[in-house]
């Protein structure tokens, strides 16, 4: 079964903006990050997969259900933690996820349970009888969490969910995000504009840029190497990047690296001779690995978009 | 230590157990759609009186149905006296009749503070949840758009019939107890329960629907509540000057464009008694004329109402 399914799903807001430009994609079950800059979409695609907005066309579907027509069976199944501020500040973070966990269709007794669960679940202790509106960002942050869990959903939607947290809080959030889907069976989908959040919770990658799709794919394919090697001089990269040139090969200048598609074994060789030659200092020269960031770059060479 | 722990993960060697309750989930009874909306009704009725609220959250609406009753209690209170100090039964009914706090006379006398009421709590229902941008956690759930809405109007309805009954309760017992005897006093005003509670249903239907329309179209409960109650009160008089004017039947009409004169007379028609309000006697309108009215207050604001959290952007 498929987690998420989605042909040609395209979302124009009135006034001409494409927020979703034909995306079309399947996604199966596990910790998927959803990433790209903000205003790439990320938001318009949560919303849509829970409901919340209309397509304007093209078809998604959750669990094997069409978002169109069975958006209540749908949304029975699933957890959403927005991206902005949700929690009203003058009631306690257990009355507000029982009160949510009701609204959610949990029996009153089973609700009470569940949310003492879930709350000690996300670290919320003696502070939970507290009104929220004393809570820190970090304390939100979890409360918000919580109410998406409390219902024990099949999948769960979180935008951004370490949005304004300090870096101790955003691994805190990102331990329990990661204990979330891989100790308790939750598929996760997880917006973020955060590549090294993704790269660190997640094991498949979805990026859109422009509301197009850039790249789906596990995430140990990204971090390959590339055959690209990098070497790195102390001065004038620029003559060496010029001889490699001549020689034949493929180079592009970055700094004080260069970045030499490699044709083989014979390649290391050629490179280290060209250096001596012309009496470079040699700092270092390493099989580039890709990273998360190229897929947002098109100029490194050799390497089109797979 | 031999059976194993519940949902633990982490076991020793050593025969003993770490108690990690780690995380559980939830195999129990989801009811559904069904379930979720009569709970979030019950959360409107609660919430609507203060109940799982600080202790400030109640002073209003609490303190406004002990005013409401005052004059069902003070009324009950001089047929009291009457009872015990009358020379005869027919002295006591006399003075039963001339008290001016009777069912039909309730709504007018406390309408004001079914209108406080309504101006107070609604934008506490409808507001707080756009104020804080709650409603996306809502509507990612198991309940659809028009369905918050119709249990929160309901939640406010169901408020606001307590608030229109309470009084009429009272007179009630009231009433009964003081007959001769409980049967005599049953057969007198058990006929009247019926209208008493219908109009106090119309009441509760058209102040609640008009009061959650305006108060779902704004966030900030300060203008929602000057909106409600303006809307009660000022229109009245408008009404009462083109009625006065005598200006033929478009200036009668008027008088419906004043939800509290309409609900004046919906009172008085089906109870059958004479208007209280002036501006309603001098319109000279059938009584039938409120009824169609207020069904349209009515169903004007449920498609407000609606329609606001249909498009409601989340």
């Amino acid at each position: 079964m498929s987690l998420v399914a989605l042909e040609g799903l395209t979302k124009r807001y009135p006034g001409g903006v494409t927020a979703l430009d034909g995306l079309t994609l399947t996604v199966d079950p596990g910790i998927v990050g959803l990433v790209g800059s903000n205003g790439a979409g990320k938001s318009t695609l949560i919303k849509i997969l829970l409901g919340l907005l209309d397509a304007s066309s093209g078809s998604a579907a959750v669990l094997n259900l069409d978002v169109a027509t069975q958006g209540l069976a749908i949304r029975q199944l699933v957890g959403y933690m927005p991206e902005h501020d949700c929690l009203p500040s003058d009631i306690s973070a257990t009355d507000f996820v029982n009160h949510m966990a009701r609204m959610s269709g949990l029996p009153s007794a089973s609700a009470r349970e569940r949310t003492a669960e879930v709350l000690r679940h996300v670290g919320l202790f003696e502070e939970r009888y507290r009104p929220m509106g004393g809570y820190s960002t970090g304390m939100k942050q979890r409360v918000k969490l919580a109410q998406g869990l409390v219902h024990d959903p099949r999948l769960l939607l979180l935008d951004e969910p370490t949005n304004g947290l300090d870096p101790a809080g955003r691994d805190e959030m990102l331990d329990l995000i990661e204990r979330t889907g891989s100790d308790f069976g939750i598929a996760i989908i997880m917006a973020s504009h955060l590549l090294g959040e993704i790269e660190r919770v997640c094991d498949y990658l979805v990026a859109i840029d422009a509301g197009r799709l850039l790249q789906a794919a596990a995430l140990g394919t990204f971090t390959q190497h590339t055959g690209t090697l990098i070497v790195e001089v102390d001065e004038r990269p620029a003559d060496l990047a010029a001889q490699l040139e001549a020689d034949g090969y493929t180079v592009r200048v970055d700094g004080s690296q260069v970045l030499v598609v490699i044709r083989g074994d014979e390649t290391y060789d050629h490179v280290r001779d060209r250096v001596i030659e012309l009496d470079l200092a040699l700092t270092r020269v390493e099989p580039r690995r890709a990273s998360l960031e190229d897929l947002f770059r098109d100029d490194v060479p050799g390497e089109e978009a797979a | 230590m031999t059976s194993a722990p519940l949902g633990g993960r982490q076991r020793s060697d050593h025969g003993s157990s770490i108690y990690d309750l780690g995380y559980r989930g939830y195999e129990g009874p989801r009811l559904g759609r069904r379930a979720a909306v009569a709970a979030l009704l019950r959360h409107t009725l609660r919430t609507a009186y203060g109940l799982g609220r600080s202790a400030r959250s109640k002073i209003m609406p609490v303190g406004l149905v002990l005013l409401a009753t005052l004059p069902a209690l003070l009324a009950v209170g001089v047929i009291v006296l009457f009872a015990q100090f009358a020379q005869s039964d027919a002295a006591a009914g006399a003075a039963d009749a001339l008290s001016p706090v009777r069912y039909s006379t309730v709504f007018p006398f406390t309408a004001v503070l079914v209108f406080l009421f309504s101006a107070a709590q609604a934008p506490e229902l409808f507001g707080r949840d756009q104020l804080a941008n709650t409603l996306p956690l809502y509507f990612s759930r198991a309940i659809s758009r028009s369905d918050y809405a119709v249990a929160r109007m309901l939640g406010l309805l169901i408020a606001l019939l307590v608030l229109v009954l309470a009084p009429q309760l009272i007179l009630f017992i009231g009433r009964v107890l003081v007959a001769p005897d409980v049967m005599t006093g049953l057969g007198d005003e058990l006929p009247q329960l019926p209208t008493a509670l219908i109009v106090g249903f119309i009441i509760a239907l058209v102040v609640g629907s008009l009061a959650a329309a305006i108060a779902a179209l704004t966030p900030r409960r300060a203008y929602a509540t000057v909106a409600i109650v303006a809307v009660f009160l000022i229109p009245n008089v408008f009404a009462a000057i083109l009625v006065s004017l005598d200006i033929g039947v478009f200036g009668q009409l008027a008088v419906l464009l004043s939800p509290a004169d309409v609900l004046d007379g919906v009172n008085a028609f089906l109870f059958d008694a004479r208007a209280e309000n002036i501006t309603v006697r001098r319109a000279g309108l059938d009584g039938w004329v409120y009824l169609l009215a207020a069904a349209a207050w009515t169903a004007g604001s449920l498609i407000v109402l609606l329609r606001r959290y249909q498009r409601l952007a989340t």
